[in-house]
């Protein structure tokens, strides 16, 4: 293989990893265009860091590539001056990426203590999801597939305290781009504030046993008005709840889904707070 | 007595007994080399067949709890069993040898460690036994999941045992190395004339003796946890389950450098090599050794940022200064090859690869060091993609360069060339199709750990895509075994220095003889070898001795013999 054709495969190579590293989904929430904001400087720092690389190493290879001769090559040892150099740069750039990601840290802490709009309680479990709004009082529970449906209202900010009733689980929102652990024993906070209103798919992202691929949940976001219409038709639990049993894929031993609203006597709910239950292997 | 015994073993009377009852360091080093590749093989299949369920949406060839026994047997293997044992392979081969050592210094300690290490492996294993199956926590077996009720089966109690053997195993080994090169270094070599690799080794075994105590201490929590009753980790009855992240990743951070620092110290020898120049700043190479590995202990709850239980400016900032020395490495690495003579035989193509590879896991490393993106990128395949990055096209590319280097070393033989070639093309290629479509999937927000995933998701095709290279990497692998048995059946005709090398290993045998070394080269420089070799073709083109920084001259013949022997004056540092 000549050493151009080496060269070329090489840049293919690095063009295929620019384009991997990829793409996030568009961003829904107010903090979720910031986390897009940073990824992108990342992303761009990157890459100028991975063109110097391997524009040296690839200068390396095609240039300095044995040609016959046999005449051992001049022993240089090192360069105080240039090591000084590709230390300080660095050094310089991870301190600038450390600064932006501050200022980011220091908006997600800003919202979590900003006067929240809606307080939602949510408990991770084995296999579901419960989202309590307490000053609504409304309490609604799903397990398996499809998984529960919370509404929040857009433009406002959404305060969630969250918890896991057995083991870890973790709140991952994807077009949010934000996820959080769901520990039991422990109260963890955060805030957002959805952009428009949609349809937010979100999935478990902690290990926490047999079904952990198998507890979506979605949260929909809605206009003010509508989500005033929402509250006022589940207020005090029970109504308007759907009860929809669905089976996952992968047939009988997956847990029976249901949604219910103001109870939480879903079948299927193998354990409750403290968890009792454990799962039978499924060989 | 390697050669010995290969030749015996060709012609079917293996000394099984004198493998069993050894302890020479170089036996130790290809048991240790043999059993670590074993379990690769079985973490591999592993890894097939759940590449093979991931392929399309739908559970087709095993269930959620059998795909759980998958993952965690496949990542606590690889880890602990196979890419842990490689580096003891490598280094107990190649730091008597390095030093100019006859053997460690302490051998029985060295054959006790090796068969705790494959007896702990095969407790690990055996859980695929066992009616329940084997654990099924992942390789990280966060608490409370991990305890009982949770994690019901026998296998979960196998795992904490076999994982408590091997780690005894781990710290024994690091004892030996960390003594062997404090004690043992010829006259001549001071700490500064030491090859990066045995510095690598020695920065390791030091930070194995910080980090293995507090796994092991993990463990025996979680099995007083799991069978008599204690709650360290029960938040119902006073515990934390933070409190195993701590310990599991104040052992796991650091575990990720135990078995990357002596790949960069592979790495730092093949390239000089290759290029016909001394590696470019090796004391800035050294001091950068040094420094990840401390900088590693600090670093451990970047893997926490999402449980909201950490400082995350903090382990941000020290997760993000970790990239500065790595940094430092990759220059050097390539000044030593700018003003070179590059030759490209199997040894460099894997050293280069890695270069090309690793640079990403470096690049996606920083990424997850920010808690804004990692918020994003935890525990999905953007994860997976990242440590697959680190660890596959980090050290296992340059395990690859290692073997096929020290290959003659150990055998006596070379490698067949165009079959080595072949299996890093495949290799590269099945490493690029399986692991960077994966970043995008987890970029997409596609969780690890899924046994299965919705087919309206848009994950299908992606998924698809690295499935095929994991094929494509299995198939690698097969043509590394062709050339090794290929290799075996030919007489052994490497020579002491088949690549015209640099370090003290080059000037024993191939393979060394029993006590590695009649005589040693003068040590002068940290390339001895280098400089006999040019000190006896200056002689005989009759020019006046040259030192380790001559100027362009010509290259010397072959390999040179044993130079008269005799070590510098000055004792070692
Ligand atoms: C060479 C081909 C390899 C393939 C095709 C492969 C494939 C996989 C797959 C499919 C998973 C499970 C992903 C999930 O469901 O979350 C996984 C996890 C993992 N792999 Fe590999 N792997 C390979 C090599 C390695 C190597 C060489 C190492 C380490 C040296 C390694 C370490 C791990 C670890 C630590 C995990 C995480 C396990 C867990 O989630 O508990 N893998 N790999
Ligand atoms: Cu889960
Ligand atoms: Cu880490």
């Amino acid at each position: 293989m000549t050493a151009r054709r080496r060269a070329t495969a090489i840049a293919g190579l690095t063009a295929i990893g620019v384009v991997a590293a990829g793409c996030l989904p568009a961003p829904a929430t107010v903090e979720a265009r910031r986390t897009a904001d940073l990824y992108t400087t990342f992303v761009a720092v990157a890459a100028v860091v991975a063109a110097i690389v391997i524009g040296l190493s690839v200068f390396a290879i095609v240039r300095y590539r044995a040609r016959g001769d046999e005449t051992l090559p001049r022993q240089v040892i090192g360069n105080t001056r240039l090591e000084a150099v590709w230390t300080a740069i660095p050094l310089i750039t991870v301190a600038v990426l450390f600064g932006l990601t501050v200022l980011v840290l220091n908006a997600f802490d800003d919202a979590t203590r900003a006067a929240a709009g809606v307080e939602i309680r949510v408990t991770g479990f084995r296999w579901g999801w419960r989202f309590e709004y307490p000053a609504e009082g409304i309490r609604m529970e799903g397990v398996g597939r499809p998984g529960p449906e919370a509404y929040v209202p857009v433009g406002e900010n959404i305060h969630v305290t969250l918890t896991g009733a057995d083991v870890i689980h973790s709140f991952f929102v994807p077009q949010f781009l934000f996820k959080r652990d769901a520990i039991p024993g422990r109260l963890n906070e955060f805030a957002f504030t959805v952009d428009a209103p949609g349809r937010y798919g979100g999935q478990c992202a902690e290990f926490c046993g047999l079904y952990h691929s198998q507890m979506p949940f979605t949260i929909v976001a809605v206009s003010p008005a509508d989500y005033e219409a929402w509250v006022a038709a589940h207020r005090g639990g029970g109504a308007g709840a759907s009860a929809s049993p669905g089976v996952a894929p992968g047939g009988s031993a997956s847990p029976a889904a249901s949604t219910a609203a103001g109870a939480s006597t879903s079948p299927g709910a193998s354990t409750s707070p403290g968890g009792s239950a454990a799962p039978e292997p499924s060989r | 007595m390697t050669a010995a015994t290969l030749e015996a073993g060709r012609q079917g009377h293996l000394d099984l007994l004198g493998w069993i009852a050894t302890t020479d360091h170089k036996r130790i080093g290809v048991l240790y080399g043999v059993t670590a590749l074993g379990f690769f093989l079985v973490a591999g299949l592993l890894a097939l067949v759940m590449r093979a369920e991931l392929a399309v949406p739908g559970l087709q060839l095993v269930g959620e709890q059998t795909y759980s026994g998958l993952f965690t047997i496949h990542g606590t293997a690889m880890m602990l069993l196979f890419a842990t044992p490689m580096v003891s392979a490598f280094a107990n081969f190649l730091v008597p040898l390095q030093v100019g050592a006859a053997d460690m210094v302490f051998p029985r300690l060295n054959a006790l460690s090796y068969w705790l290490f494959l007896f702990g492996g095969l407790v690990i294993l055996s859980g695929f036994l066992v009616a329940s199956g084997p654990a099924d926590i992942g390789w990280t077996g966060y608490a409370p999941n991990s305890t009982l009720p949770y994690s019901t089966t026998t296998g979960t109690d196998l795992w904490v045992v076999g994982l408590l053997l091997t780690g005894v195993a781990t710290i024994f080994g690091a004892v030996n190395f960390v003594t062997t090169i404090v004690t043992r270094r010829a006259p001549g070599m001071g700490l500064l004339r030491m090859p990066v690799f045995t510095w690598s080794i020695l920065v390791t075994s030091i930070l194995i003796l910080y980090a293995f105590p507090a796994i092991t201490a993990a463990l025996i929590m979680l099995l007083l946890e799991r069978r008599f009753g204690a709650t360290f980790f029960d938040p119902t009855a006073g515990g934390d389950p933070i409190l195993w992240q701590h310990l599991f990743w104040f052992f796991g951070h650091p575990e990720v450098y135990i078995i990357a620092i002596p790949f960069f110290g592979v790495i730092g020898e093949t390239i000089p090599v290759f290029s016909r120049k001394p590696l470019f700043g090796y004391k800035a190479f050294v001091l950068a050794t040094i420094f990840i590995g401390a900088y590693s202990m600090t670093v451990w709850a970047h893997h926490m940022f999402t449980t909201g239980a950490v400082n995350l400016p903090f382990f941000a900032a020290t997760s993000f200064l970790i990239a500065v020395p790595t940094g430092v490495k990759f220059f050097n690495w390539t000044f030593t090859m700018i003003g070179g003579r590059l030759t490209f035989p199997a040894p460099m193509l894997w050293s280069v690869g890695f270069l090309f590879t690793f640079l990403f896991g470096g690049i996606t490393g920083v990424m997850l060091a920010s808690p804004p993106l990692d918020f994003q990128f935890q525990d999905t395949y953007f994860v997976v993609a990242h440590l697959h990055n680190v660890l596959v096209g980090g050290s296992i590319f340059s395990m690859w360069a290692g073997i096929t280097f020290w290959f003659p070393k150990v055998t006596g033989r070379r490698l067949n060339e165009p079959l080595a070639k072949a299996q890093f093309w495949l290799w590269t290629i099945g490493f690029v199709v399986t692991f960077l479509p994966q970043y995008q999937l987890g970029a997409d927000g596609m969780p690890r750990r899924y046994a299965d995933y919705p087919a309206d998701a848009g994950w299908t095709t992606l998924n698809m895509i690295s499935t095929v290279g994991a094929f494509l990497l299995a198939l690698s692998v097969l043509v590394f075994l062709i050339a090794v048995v290929e290799a075996l059946r030919r007489p052994a005709d490497a020579g002491p220095d088949p690549w015209q090398a640099n370090s003290l290993e080059w000037w024993a045998d191939s393979p060394p003889g029993h006590h590695n070394f009649p005589n040693l080269p003068p040590i002068r420089s940290e390339r001895p070898v280098f400089d006999a070799r040019e000190a006896a073709r200056a002689a005989a083109n009759g020019e006046p001795p040259a030192g380790s920084a001559v100027a362009p001259a010509p290259a010397g013949p072959g390999p040179v013999g044993p130079a008269p022997a005799g070590g510098s004056p000055e004792a070692p540092a």
